[in-house]
């Protein structure tokens, strides 16, 4: 597998009152061209974090550390501001949670999708120019699935549903083909109907244009089938990395067993009962447990998870936990 | 946009018609006889006064004195001032033009000074330029516009020499007075002189103006600073910055329009603050407009002129400030949604 993305061991640290905290502990990621990666964790497990260390837009107070933060054959972090954010707006592109408030609100939509299209990318001089940008902004709505151009783009942002608003900032980060797309949360708040339209949009373009997507999102439910790899992040660490398939149907990690039948869709629960919880709740910030950050909240917890456990690779899938769940023997 | 301009108009009458109640029941509150309060006519005369009586209704209901003070009031009979026995409106109008001047002139340096100093400190933001700029900015706006005015005129009139130290421009010029404003006045005449009268009146001018302005510009640098940070803080700049615009157009084109917002909803305001200060500044350079003319009339009990002048401060503050807000709705849709609550 070769890998346009690859990060070993990304620790991003914030400054707080009572010193420094790791919020993003060793973190390993490999994307490949064309695949789509969902990253599943709670809030605060530093999934964000992760997305803008990836895309530079970076706090002058957090310190990022890696082995390897590789974008294709750069060094992202032995770029400069300039030369990363020419890189990074070039080749990736982001989508966010609440849409419509990354739309200029005192702006009509066809002028903002217009004006997302590189002027690099537009042929003739001035008049044939905006008539180029005219009908490539009305192509982009096309391509997510917007028929009524003329419509939406001279409405304003504060016309549009939720829905309507992400298949525009979808068009506009898909305005200069990115390799790299960045899914934060894309569909949370949004009616199921609209966020299965999301769905099939963003795996159609990772399909047809050969663009990879890093997908992020809360729950496992929100996983769609399209996605090929998985990982699993907890308080900033990794829990448990690998194919989609495998690691739904046979996690290794407790946390990944523990996110399962927490899911909604697992239907085995009786009527009246109390639903499957880990017990305690997410740590603050300020008092992360050492070593494994899931000990105090997992069953299987022993007196060895006090010390990080390393990653252990078993065929495709990569966890990090002294006891796994089964041995290799149960996977031939 | 129809539906809701109706609506200000509306509003802007019902105010204003308020306002004439307010006005009509100030006559028999003030001391002395109301029908000679209204009129401003002293009559000793008792046919005179019969005859006053009977076209103000004041025989009838207190409606129909009303319906009548209303009827007298719409066609411009605000009744002749009690001291000079000149007719109020035609007195009026030119003051109010010499008002006017006065005030567009302030704001517009308001304006040209102020939004730009805020939007450099919001772009030099917590550096040395900002806290000087938002240090002197609350020290300027701390200060009483009648202090700030005698010391203007203490240290560039009569100190340094600059300027004259009150009036609007030289009597020896003797420009016929047609609007009041005295620049348009200038241009207006027919005076061989015109270009040194202008140069005079300019020198009348702009201490007056920069006393008047420093007020709303304070408040400007404030609100526009502020507006701005807010907004570069959002996060369609943010996802601006990702898609690799350039920070020029990210400046102008989405963070500036979006920073003017809230600045120009507080201009009506803004415009409030200066009409109260335009009061006391004529007083004290001693200006023909409208604020000098409401003050002198209150010293001498001068009934008549102090409800035309109250009148026509209160429309003009009103006018604005749903112009203002007309301006406001048309030029940001967003805000429409909230106004109708179609959440």
């Amino acid at each position: 597998m070769s890998a346009i993305l690859d990060i070993r061991n990304l620790s991003i640290e914030l400054a707080t009152d009572n010193g420094p905290v790791r919020v993003l502990d060793r973190f390993n990621l490999q994307l490949a061209e064309g695949e789509i990666h969902t990253l599943v964790g709670e809030s605060g497990s530093g999934k964000s974090l992760l997305a803008k260390a990836i895309l530079g837009f970076i706090n002058p107070r957090w310190k990022i550390t890696a082995d390897r933060l590789w974008w294709r054959h750069y060094d992202l972090l032995a770029l400069n501001a300039s030369q990363r954010r020419i890189v990074t707006g070039r080749d990736m592109a982001m989508i966010f949670q609440d849409p419509s408030t990354y739309l200029d609100p005192n702006d009509k939509v066809g002028a903002q999708l217009r004006e997302s299209i590189p002027v690099g990318d537009l042929s003739g001089i001035y008049l044939k120019r905006r008539a180029d940008r005219q009908t490539r902004a009305e192509r982009l709505l096309h391509r997510v699935g917007i028929k009524d151009t003329d419509d939406v783009m001279e409405r304003y942002p504060h016309e549009l549903s939720e829905g309507l608003a992400q298949k525009i900032s979808i068009a506009m980060a898909i305005a200069h083909n990115p390799k790299l797309l960045i899914a934060d949360e894309p569909t949370t708040a949004m009616e199921p109907n609209t966020r299965g339209q999301i769905y099939r949009l963003l795996a159609k373009l990772s399909g047809s244009q050969g663009m990879s997507i890093l997908m992020i999102t809360q729950d496992l439910t929100a996983v769609i089938p399209e996605s090929q790899r998985i990982s699993l992040i907890y308080c900033g660490q990794l829990m448990e990395t690998g194919p989609t398939e495998e690691v739904m149907q046979k996690p290794y990690h407790p946390y990944t067993d523990a996110m399962l039948s927490m899911s909604l869709f697992n239907q085995e629960t009786a009527p009246k009962t109390r639903l499957p919880t880990l017990s305690g709740a997410i740590p603050t910030l300020q008092h992360m447990p050492i070593g494994c950050r899931l000990g105090p909240r997992c069953p299987y917890a022993r007196s060895a998870c006090i010390h990080e456990p390393g990653l252990t690779k078993r065929g495709q899938v990569e966890f990090a936990c002294f006891f796994p769940l089964r041995e290799e023997d149960d996977h031939e | 946009m129809i539906r809701y301009s109706l609506r200000r108009l509306t509003l802007l009458l019902v105010t204003l018609w308020l306002l004439t109640v307010f006005l009509f029941a100030l006559n028999y509150f003030f001391p002395g006889d109301a029908l000679t309060n209204m009129t401003g006519v002293r009559s000793a005369d008792a046919l005179h006064y019969q005859r006053l009586v009977a076209e103000r209704n004041f025989d009838g209901s207190i409606f129909a004195q009303y319906l009548a003070f209303l009827s007298h009031f719409m066609t411009g009979d605000w009744g002749q001032s009690l001291t000079t026995q000149r007719d109020v409106f035609n007195e009026l109008l030119p003051l109010f033009g010499a008002t006017l001047e006065l005030s567009l002139l302030a704001m517009i340096l308001a304006l040209v000074i102020g939004a730009p100093l805020g939007l450099y400190a919001a772009g030099q933001q917590r550096g040395t330029m900002d806290r000087v700029i938002m240090g002197v900015s609350l020290s300027a706006y701390s200060i009483p516009v009648f202090w700030l005015a005698q010391l203007f005129i203490l240290f560039f009139a009569v100190k340094l020499g600059w300027t004259p130290i009150s009036g609007q421009i030289n009597p020896l010029f003797d420009i016929e007075v047609r609007s009041g404003a005295i620049i348009a006045d200038i241009l207006l005449s027919d005076s061989s002189y015109k270009s040194a009268a202008l140069a005079d009146a300019i020198n009348h001018l702009w201490l007056p103006v920069i006393v008047l302005a420093i007020m709303p510009a304070t408040m400007l640098m404030r609100i526009t600073r502020n507006s701005m940070l807010d907004v570069l803080q959002q996060n369609f700049i943010r996802a601006a910055r990702a898609r690799g615009l350039s920070e020029a157009r990210i400046l102008l084109r989405h963070a500036l329009p979006n920073a003017m917002q809230p600045v120009v909803r507080q201009l009506g305001l803004m415009f409030s603050v200066l009409m109260s200060n335009i009061i006391v500044t004529e007083v004290i350079f001693n200006w023909p407009g409208i604020g000098g003319w409401l003050v002198k009339s209150i010293y001498e009990r001068d009934y008549p002129v102090m409800q035309g002048g109250l009148f026509a401060i209160a429309a003009i503050i009103l006018l604005v400030n749903v112009a203002v807000e007309l301006f406001h709705a048309w030029r940001y849709p967003q805000v429409r949604k909230e106004l109708y609550a179609e959440h």
